[in-house]
């Protein structure tokens, strides 16, 4: 293995490792290890033999690998879709069961919380999060991030609630600001309910028993090829609830014959169930 | 220039940053409402200002003007312009993928990973197309273009609003031709 193309290099990953990126979009993933290439200074058969002898550098390679760039509150519209319409909806529901798949650092997961309580939701509220990447889930699961970088949160987060709820608890109900040491940290209330763990989606079964009511799904299957895509989607169906929902993120569309069960409203995708699946 | 009617190009890729909305308007409102080929647009925006720039060039333009989705086919006729906050890439079976991936060149969308994916996909049967800016992303991916054989304009500095990155592409490689919008529109419209 003196010359190996980047496809011979992930199906190498797969075999000897946990993590199987070959059915990622090419563009993105090309790119991806380019860079890596370009900032380690090794090539793809010393990157196999590195990442196949040491645990550290695998989780630091998925670390480059994978795209965990996330906001709190991010596409506006779709988080007062979800205040106004969606979640009401589950209000006389006695558990209410959410997994963000693909959680990154958990913007979204705090982002949702933050909804559940002003809804007095927060209570039944069973959260799980998962990502490929453990780093990110550590990240998520402390809920601190870096103040002055993201301070624009704080506007966000003003601007959306004069819209839905004018009279909801100020930002720093929700999070603490150190400003001398330039944090923000998620509230212990907040932080300790969701469950985080490392899980890849692609790989791996999903690790849950529940069914959901919300599957949020932001930004991931972009980086998938299209049939990579359905089978993810296909997986979600099957653990969403009957008027479960699917949010994705804003540019990303539902492909193939997965499509057909769902209910398109912008970003929130609710299942059909006039259809039932007869592919496997 | 003589007519074509054979099918030369798979794309025509534009890219621009300060100034290239009036440019992008002008072009695409006097472009034939029969133009064959797909056109595919980064432009970058005032970070503001996230929406409006889609429904302000529908006003003008003599295509359809779409913000892709993820995986969406390229097709004729069609003017597909990167949609905010994300790249936008080319695949080689024409479809248009989009990433979240970290601001490069301080910009998301990035000019130079549209250009450079497209060069990738489309080799010489592309236009690239590089517009007045005020930064040098789109210089680097615009010679991926040119060394790849693709067809390269790059806007006559001499008509930009800011040169920066005409310039620095003009520092990397001599583009086959240094047009005006006018003359940009009028290339396009021979083809």
């Amino acid at each position: 293995m003196i010359n190996i193309t980047y496809k011979e290099f992930l199906q190498e990953l797969s075999k000897q490792t946990p993590y199987d990126f070959c059915e990622y979009s090419d563009n993105s993933i090309q790119r991806r290890i380019h860079r890596i290439i370009q900032e380690s200074g090794l090539n793809l058969s010393q990157l196999i033999e590195k990442a196949t002898s040491d645990a550290v550098f695998l989780e630091r390679l998925v670390n480059d690998i994978t795209v965990n760039t996330t906001e709190l509150f991010r596409n506006q519209e779709m988080w007062e879709n979800l205040f106004t319409k969606v979640l009401p909806k589950l209000k006389s529901k006695k558990n209410i069961n959410v997994w963000h798949a693909g959680c990154s650092t958990g913007q979204e997961v705090y982002s949702n919380l933050i909804l559940l309580n002003e809804l007095d939701m927060l209570d039944k509220a069973n959260v799980v999060a998962s990502d490929i990447n453990n780093r990110v889930v550590k990240t998520a699961k402390e809920g601190e991030y870096p103040f002055r970088f993201n301070a624009q949160y704080l506007e966000t987060y003003n601007q959306l609630m004069s819209k839905i709820k004018p009279q909801a608890k100020p930002f720093e109900y929700y999070f603490d600001i150190d400003n001398e040491n330039d944090k923000m940290k998620a509230k212990d209330f907040l932080s300790s309910n969701p469950k985080f763990v490392k899980h890849d989606l692609v790989a791996e079964e999903i690790p849950f028993y529940q069914k959901f009511d919300i599957i949020f799904c932001r930004n991931v299957l972009i980086y998938f090829n299209p049939e990579l895509q359905v089978k993810i989607v296909r997986k979600f169906f099957d653990k969403l609830y009957d008027d479960g929902v699917l949010i994705i993120g804003s540019h990303e569309a539902l492909h193939g014959f997965v499509k057909t069960h769902f209910v398109k409203n912008g970003m929130v995708y609710t299942k059909n169930n006039t259809f039932h699946l007869t592919y496997k | 220039m003589q007519q074509n009617t054979a099918i030369k190009y798979k794309a025509i890729v534009m890219g621009g940053s300060a100034g290239s909305f009036s440019v992008v308007s002008k072009i695409l409102s006097n472009i034939n409402p029969d133009f064959k080929y797909p056109i595919l647009i980064c432009m970058h925006r005032l970070k503001h200002i996230r929406s409006g720039l889609v429904e302000g060039l529908r006003l003008k333009s003599n295509l359809p003007v779409i913000e892709p989705f993820d995986k969406e086919n390229i097709e004729g006729g069609k003017v597909y312009l990167a949609p905010s906050n994300y790249h936008m890439f080319i695949e080689i079976d024409a479809t248009i993928s989009l990433s979240t991936e970290e601001v490069f060149n301080h910009s998301r969308p990035s000019i130079d990973y549209t250009f450079s994916s497209a060069a990738t996909s489309f080799r010489e049967k592309m236009v690239g197309i590089l517009l007045t800016g005020a930064n040098k992303d789109g210089a680097i991916g615009m010679k991926e273009v040119h060394a790849r054989n693709g067809y390269t304009i790059v806007q006559d500095p001499a008509t930009c609003d800011v040169q920066t990155m005409p310039n620095a592409a003009l520092q990397l490689f001599k583009p086959n031709k240094l047009l005006s919008p006018q003359g940009i529109t009028d290339f396009l419209n021979s083809l």
